[in-house]
């Protein structure tokens, strides 16, 4: 059974940006909501990295935990979802969220929020697949047309890697070891419960 | 007198013990369970008909090209 994970290669990440346009120009996220950003330590200084931040689908979700309509469920992928019909837009989900990934549109003036929207791994929501209710409310679903996340498929140094846990850990592994740096994988520990740097080539995931 | 003592003793030790068994669980329950609609699964849209197989098939292949070691011809 996969399990969906997001990697980011602080290594590779040259800010570009190309994740989040391409995000935005998939779903068509409205202004203001951004389910993937770029955040960049040390920003012109020596040893400036640039990280690319989205829902990590954690394994085990604050946001889920915290939610008080239950609106959050998990797929047979391990990817976290919403049900935005039952969304009441309180942002409780914002607060516990380690990295930021709810998003809320102003719904009206006085900084009303609206329902929160955040990153799908490119797999829709509670709606029939592939249908235009589906995409007005949570976005594409390639995962049902057999893609992988597009901000990941758009990455132009592949600095994003999107998919099941264990093939994307061996592709990060075989360049680590090429590369002989930069082992740790930004994160994990916190999203997956995981080592935060990646086992030996070869070693059980 | 002394055995008065050790009847006191006795019972209220019995009383202790007794009051650990009746203790309510104040633990939270944390299992949330989901309220919204039923998700239709990745598989079973129009591409793949519910052939998980195939599906799983196509997402490896995928996979396979976020890989550019095996995309160019590098010596491993």
């Amino acid at each position: 059974m996969a399990r969906m994970k997001f990697i980011c290669d602080a290594e590779r990440c040259i800010e570009c940006n190309g994740c989040v346009t391409a995000c935005k120009n998939e779903h068509e996220v409205p202004w203001g909501v951004n389910r993937r950003r770029l955040v960049t330590v040390n920003d012109g200084k020596p040893g400036e990295r640039s990280i690319s931040v989205a829902c990590m689908h954690c394994t085990d979700a604050p946001c889920m935990a915290v939610c008080p309509v239950d609106c959050f469920y998990k797929t047979e992928e391990g990817v976290v979802l919403h049900d935005k019909d039952l969304c009441i837009g309180c942002g409780y989900c914002f607060y516990a969220c380690p990295f930021g990934a709810p998003q809320f549109p102003q719904a009206g003036a006085f900084g009303l929020r609206g329902k929160m929207d955040k990153c799908t791994f490119c797999a829709g929501g509670p709606e029939e697949n592939n249908t235009e209710a589906e995409f007005k409310k949570y976005g594409r679903n390639r995962l049902a047309e057999g893609k992988l996340p597009v901000c990941a498929e758009m990455c132009s140094t592949k600095a994003l890697l999107a998919g099941d846990g264990e093939v994307i850990t061996s592709i990060y592994r075989q360049r680590v070891q090429r590369r002989g740096k930069g082992e740790e994988v930004w994160g994990w520990a916190m999203a997956y419960k995981t080592a935060a740097k990646t086992a030996p080539l070869g070693a059980k995931t | 007198m002394m055995a008065r003592r050790i009847a006191f003793l006795v019972v209220s030790s019995l009383t202790l013990i007794l009051v650990g068994c009746g203790e309510i669980d104040q633990t939270a329950k944390s299992e949330k369970v989901y309220a919204g609609k039923k998700d239709t699964r990745a598989e079973d849209g129009l591409a793949f008909g519910g052939d998980k197989k195939k599906w799983e098939a196509a997402l490896a292949k995928r996979s396979a090209t976020q890989n550019e070691y095996l995309r160019t011809d590098v010596k491993k």
